[in-house]
């Protein structure tokens, strides 16, 4: 019986598998989807911790040959976890989008990064189980028995054919966890684009009118933004959004998502706890971020 | 391109498809749930170092509900749990439990099964790694072949369903019985359980009535009695009105033989344990006295268990 095993899929995967660094600091790692140059990775790997990597950074991509390009932040959104970079080179090799809807619990994966500096590393294993994860919102993960490190991260996991099913993104439990393919695309169409509101928050919970809830404490408000201009203040706790009760910080930004420019209504309490007030916010295309 | 890793993408996909109706999620303790296997009609079957409550027990099942369920029993000796819900109708894939023909084989692939309430079925893939005879675990049960795997179990795995690449269901997964390694309770030995559960509710399991302590014969004792063995099991407890009693088992007596096996050690007194010897008569060879005597025993059933 001739077996070629995942030798030919993941040689090809490899072509399509960058590390995103920044000076020479590898930060992840990063998938082509587009052959001119745009590059899909985590939103954490740009931006580690708190400090967003911003445009003026040295923030770069190798390709599987060695060659380095400076790398633009296109989009990042917080809430899937997923940025675009772009890189001023083409004729690239992009990986296969596969529908991740018709990934199936069982089907063999296979996962290549470049974990702890190593580069182009291949792992495989199955499709443990497909949904959500408790303590992770309501969003849809896929949770895949590979063994990943740090590094891997915004790094391909793919089906047995060499298509892209997920981008790996974190280990929780000894499970590798990916975004789902179908978020990338949707970030590509331009669905998952996020208006900036420019604050910083922190969950707190609250008292009001008698029964706790989760708020959204302000911790800073950025010069020139949305918040600022909507009068937002540090301190200010942010209780519920168009009339609804706020249950976690998905739930802000999640409400961030979109392109059209639009009136956003928060609820929020300043000083007094049994006073809601509301500020209606107008949120700008995202475009501050694009080339 | 079609190859055979596609090719065998699939068929695990589709192993996973077919088997997991019967696969449910088991709440039975705090924090995180286990699995379980609708085993026949109504009747749930789990790994039972994952059951840490005998009242309140839920189970969720393939179609998104959560139901009660009732304890019907548990064996912590082969961890077995089995669990009863009404009206849950039969398995779907029954057919193929009943068809468990094949033994299992080291270095064939393998599939553990189990369920979580939050992201719905879940598989782990790995090797049977190990295969040999009937063995006896660390708590006491005797297993009817060793099934070892190197798939990860997580720690909503135990009490999943093992199913070989044949499509055979192997038997139950478990981490609580190895500690380097996950296993499956055979799936004959889970039906020699579940028939014992449904029919008392536990597992009899034989008893002399003796408290007893390994010692070692001394060498002079040994070649004026020819005992074949240098150790035996020094009485130090006769548990009144019980079995070993009533045949005249005295404190001190050194057993050092039972039928026609020679006794060394607690271990060799393992099997008079099971359910299966009670109401047997055992020939028990002891020292008594500077002198070898036969005492007959009628293995009973140990009381409140």
């Amino acid at each position: 019986m001739s077996f070629a095993g995942f030798g030919a899929v993941a040689e090809q995967l490899r072509r399509s598998t960058v590390q995103v660094k920044n000076g020479r600091r590898g930060l992840g790692s990063g998938i082509i989807v587009k052959s001119d140059g745009l590059v899909a990775t985590n939103a954490h790997v740009v931006a580690p911790g708190a400090a967003p990597v911003t445009n003026g950074s040295r923030l770069s991509v190798e390709l599987w040959d060695g060659s380095s390009f400076p790398a633009r932040l296109k989009v990042r959104n917080t809430r899937r976890d997923l940025a675009l970079l772009r890189i001023p080179t083409m004729n690239l090799t992009p990986a296969t989008l596969a529908n991740s809807d018709e990934l199936r619990v069982g089907e063999l994966v296979v996962a290549v990064g470049n974990p702890l500096g190593f580069m182009g590393a291949v792992t495989t294993g199955v499709v443990h189980a497909i949904g959500r994860r408790p303590g992770l919102g309501p969003t849809k993960w896929i949770h895949a028995d590979v063994q990943l490190a740090p590094g891997n991260s915004g790094g391909p996991l793919a089906d047995a054919r060499g298509n892209v099913v997920g981008v790996n993104t974190m280990v929780v439990g000894g499970l590798g966890l990916a975004v789902p393919s179908n978020a990338v695309k949707r970030l590509l169409a331009g669905d998952l684009q996020q208006a900036s509101l420019g604050v910083a928050v922190r969950a707190v919970e609250v008292r009001t009118s008698g029964a706790e809830r989760l708020g959204l404490a302000v911790l800073d408000v950025v010069a020139g933004s949305a918040a600022e201009f909507a009068s937002l203040r540090a301190g200010d706790i942010l209780v519920g959004i168009e009339g609804q009760d706020l249950h976690s910080l998905d739930d802000l930004e999640g409400a961030l998502e979109g392109t059209e420019e639009r009136l956003l209504r928060l609820q929020f309490v300043r000083g007094d706890p049994n006073k809601v007030r509301s500020v209606a916010i107008r949120l700008h295309c995202p475009q501050v971020a694009a080339a | 391109m079609e190859n055979t890793v596609v090719s065998l993408s699939n068929e695990l996909a589709k192993l996973v498809e077919r088997f997991q109706p019967d696969v449910v999620a088991v709440h039975a303790r705090p924090h995180y749930p286990s699995s379980g296997v609708l085993w026949r009609p109504d009747i749930i079957v789990t790994a039972d170092h994952t059951v840490r409550r005998e009242e309140d027990i839920q189970v969720t099942l393939s179609d998104g509900r959560t139901v009660s369920a009732a304890l019907v029993g548990r064996d912590s000796r082969t961890d077995v749990t089995v669990l009863k819900v009404k009206g849950l109708g039969s398995p779907t894939t029954s057919a193929a439990r009943a068809g468990v023909s094949d033994p299992a084989r080291a270095g064939e692939l393998a599939l553990v099964l189990g369920r979580s309430p939050d992201s719905g079925p879940n598989a782990s893939l790995g090797i049977i790694s190990a295969v040999s005879g009937p063995w006896r675990t660390w708590r006491g049960g005797r297993l009817d072949s060793y099934i070892r795997l190197d798939a990860t179990l997580f720690p909503n795995s135990s009490g999943g369903m093992v199913v070989d690449c044949r499509g055979q269901i192997l038997g139950i997964a478990t981490s609580g019985l190895s500690r380097i390694a996950g296993l499956a309770i055979p799936a004959s030995s889970v039906n020699r359980v579940v028939d014992g559960l449904l029919e008392k509710g536990y597992l009899p399991r034989g008893y002399f009535g003796i408290g007893v302590q390994p010692v070692v014969i001394p060498e002079a004792l040994r070649e004026k009695l020819s005992v074949p063995g240098q150790n035996g099991v020094i009485v130090v407890s006769v548990e009144p009105g019980g079995p070993a009693e009533r045949a005249g088992v005295l404190l001190g007596d050194i057993l050092v033989g039972l039928d026609d096996a020679s006794l060394e050690g607690i271990e060799d007194l393992r099997s008079f344990s099971d359910s299966g010897v009670i109401g047997k008569l055992v020939k028990a060879r002891i020292i008594r006295a500077g002198a070898i005597a036969e005492v007959g025993i009628t293995v009973g059933e140990r009381p409140g268990r």
